[in-house]
């Protein structure tokens, strides 16, 4: 479980982050929806312990990220905005070094889970943006982390690589907690269960995502407007 | 951590650059060498060792420059950080890279006093010593490289600014100094200087005294490397 109490994040004199407040249960899929700049990578930043928080605390699974960060790293798998790779490794080549420093040895289940094998051999700046993403989950998955936090796994791509990372996601969703960013209203739709609004460093919506098809557009327009 | 560094050393492994960069050093240390010799006309040991420090001031910061910078570049960085390894790990497994590349461009130069102990008779104990106080003072010159590569986004700047911390660390005990400076601060400097400490190296001598100024050299810039990644704010 992910709990985050009041966390506030100031950088110099701008405020990213105000009071924010939230939880993710286990199995629950939370959809993290905000314009550009409102704050959502920086609180996965904090959640995963790469940032502290000014005020605040978080919580994973009763751990404290900035105390037992290289513990909470073990199960969680993170895919950072702009999907960071090293360009000159062999797909092969850094599955099995994130692997190797997550302890997975199911390497060969997770490849054919996010269906990489065929550019096992492949250097990763020769793929595609859409099989970079994959290789970018594909290292969020080693280890057979609780959590997964995805920054923006769609961005980028066109529609029909969204719907295949789409699709993927909600196929590796079982068991998992998965906290989500994206600017893109109907992948909340389409894959979370609980939406959390954010807009200039505050919380304004958190709460089970409205069923009725078009709701989060509408609930999205009224939160961020007011 | 074993990971690490074999994912660093890896990439200079399957690159040409760093083929390109260890044997340019090796190409003109030994060339350096024998011009010194013809021009003496004796086989010394001095002159050989007195090229090293000069040719670490562009082959370290060449070696370190992508360090962190090139990480830092392409935000590979935050993908290391959000991995179960500490900061001093990622440190240490770059670390003890570049002092293999160091070790690898020294062993290429290795020929020349190999040959001379068998022509020329020179001592060899002396030469494993000098050998031993240039990789000593490798590590210290890689982990003040490594510092400056956290600094900037732009290995060209690395380069540079740990290029120019070097060329000053290496002037302290040079001749133009000691014109320009009165006598009691030019001897307090040059105990500063890393030429001073490896020159008891060059000649056969261990001073306990050298490798501990080589080994706080690199443990402060090693740390100071490992708190700058901390920062993150």
């Amino acid at each position: 479980m992910i709990s985050v109490d009041k966390v506030t994040k100031k950088f110099k004199d701008k405020t990213a982050l105000h009071n924010v407040t939230f939880e993710a249960k286990k199995g629950e899929i939370v959809g993290f929806l905000g314009p550009n700049g409102a704050g959502k990578t920086t609180t996965m930043r904090i959640i995963l312990g790469y940032l502290t928080p000014t005020s605040g605390s978080v919580k994973i699974n009763g751990l404290n990220p900035q105390e037992d960060r290289i513990k909470i790293l073990s199960s969680v798998g993170y895919l950072p905005e702009n999907n960071p790779l090293y360009p000159e490794m062999k797909v092969k080549e850094y599955i099995q070094f994130i692997a190797s420093l997550k302890k997975e040895k199911n390497v060969d289940d997770i490849l054919t889970a996010v269906a990489l094998k065929e550019v096992l051999n492949t250097k990763i700046e020769e793929l595609s943006r859409g099989y970079k993403q994959r290789v970018g989950l594909a290292a969020a998955l080693c280890g057979n982390p609780d959590i997964l936090m995805l920054d923006e796994p769609t961005s980028g791509l066109d529609p029909i690589e969204q719907e295949k990372i789409r699709d993927l996601i909600k196929k590796l969703s079982k068991n998992k907690t998965i906290i989500f960013s994206t600017h893109i209203l109907s992948e909340i739709e389409e894959i979370a269960d609980k939406v959390i609004i954010i807009h200039r460093g505050n919380k304004v919506f958190d709460g089970f995502k409205p069923k009725k098809k078009g709701a989060v557009a509408t609930l999205f327009k009224k939160v961020v407007k007011d | 951590m074993f990971t690490l560094f074999k994912k660093e050393l890896d990439y200079y492994l399957n690159n040409a650059v760093g083929y390109i960069v260890v044997i340019l050093f090796a190409v003109f240390v030994n060339f350096l060498y024998v011009k010194d010799i013809f021009l003496n006309g004796s086989v010394s040991m001095k002159s050989f060792f007195g090229i090293i420090p000069w040719l670490f001031l562009i082959f370290i910061p060449a070696i370190t420059m992508r360090a962190f910078s090139e990480e830092k570049r392409l935000n590979t960085i935050e993908l290391l950080l959000t991995l179960p390894v500490s900061e001093a790990q990622i440190v240490i497994a770059k670390f003890f890279t570049y002092i293999v590349l160091v070790m690898l461009a020294l062993l290429l130069t290795f020929s020349l006093p190999a040959s001379f102990y068998y022509l020329a008779h020179i001592y060899l104990p002396e030469v494993i010593v000098g050998y031993a106080g240039a990789v000593l003072m490798g590590a210290s010159f890689i982990a003040i490289a490594m510092y400056f590569s956290t600094l900037t986004k732009n290995q060209i700047v690395s380069f540079l600014s740990s290029l120019l911390v070097l060329f000053v660390l290496l002037g302290i005990s040079s001749d133009l100094l000691s014109t320009l400076l009165p006598k009691f601060i030019q001897d307090m400097l040059v105990y500063f200087s890393p030429i001073y400490h490896f020159q008891n190296f060059a000649k056969g001598i261990v001073d306990l005294r050298s490798v501990y100024y080589f080994v706080s050299i690199a443990v402060l810039f090693l740390f100071l490397t490992v708190v700058n990644l901390e920062k993150r704010d």
